[in-house]
């Protein structure tokens, strides 16, 4: 049993103010960015992953991809000016990966357009981070559970 | 020379404005989630989206309905349907002139609400939008 509500949280991630989605510093000034266990809970079974082109564009609020299940639709929200670099290929194929392991699966690359410590100064991240994320599980009654694909 | 097959894993489609036209309600309650679905889901695409209620859709606004409708027995809320879409980034506009014949209060609608519109109005967005779909 995790503590918050059984929905697990990485000290090590950054994270946007509602726990929506992570974003992890990678190589060559990228990020990283999936569905955090909150998400990923919240919208069951993931069916469908679309990812925007990589190459394209997305300004601050612009979704970087679309979630579908069964009873649910929406964007995976993008808190930076960033370019698409890449889908992650295993998720498209298999969305099912991110109710498996959420963490371990990002959905887009992406390539902040003001550089990486400006693009992560608006995240939250460590023990505030984790404050906040068990709050909001506390708050909304959220109970974290995995799901096979 | 066929054209190249579309490769439907990434979306690459420019911003559009669409209208959703939404004349459903309790009466058929299985016509009344899936237009929300594609109201969140064509907004986390890029689209500009409008639901605009009339007809017997004004009812699904008025406080009360759509928190104890679902589509099927014992399926998800059609609040909790309309939810996603505000969530997603969908406005929801109210036909004035259908809420008399439901005796409806402009006051009695829900939160979710963001303009209550003429029938003008409509025919506005219908004009200038790429899409308008009918439900």
């Amino acid at each position: 049993m995790r503590p918050c509500n059984n929905c697990e949280f990485r000290p090590d991630l950054y994270y946007d103010a509602e726990y929506q989605i992570w974003v992890r510093i990678e190589e060559g000034g990228l990020l990283s960015l999936g569905m955090t266990d909150i998400s990923q809970t919240r919208a069951g079974r993931i069916l469908h992953v679309r990812v925007r082109r990589p190459g394209s564009r997305r300004p601050k609020g612009k979704p970087v991809a679309t979630v579908e299940t069964g009873k649910w639709a929406g964007p995976v929200p993008n808190p930076f000016d960033c370019t698409i670099e890449a889908a992650n290929e295993a998720v498209l194929a298999a969305p099912g990966r991110i109710n498996r392991d959420p963490y371990g699966e990002w959905i887009a690359r992406v390539r902040p357009e003001q550089g990486l410590a400006q693009a992560v100064a608006g995240l939250r991240t460590g023990p505030e981070a984790e404050a906040g994320f068990c709050a909001r599980c506390r708050d909304d009654g959220i109970e974290c559970r995995r799901m096979d694909a | 020379m066929s054209a190249p097959a579309r490769d439907d894993r990434y979306v690459d489609h420019d911003a559009k404005k669409v209208v959703i036209v939404m004349t459903s309600g309790p009466s058929s309650p299985g016509r009344c989630a899936t237009p929300f679905f594609m109201g969140a889901l064509l907004a986390s695409m890029d689209a500009d989206v409008t639901i605009f209620f009339t007809m017997e859709g004004v009812r699904l606004v008025q406080n009360g309905v759509a928190e104890n409708l679902t589509a099927m027995e014992g399926g998800k809320r059609i609040i909790d349907f309309m939810r996603d879409a505000k969530t997603a980034g969908v406005k929801f506009h109210a036909c004035r002139p259908a809420l008399p014949g439901y005796d409806i209060e402009p006051v009695n609608l829900i939160a979710e609400v963001d303009e209550v519109s003429s029938g003008g109005a409509l025919a506005d967005m219908i004009l200038s939008s790429d899409k308008v779909l009918f439900f």
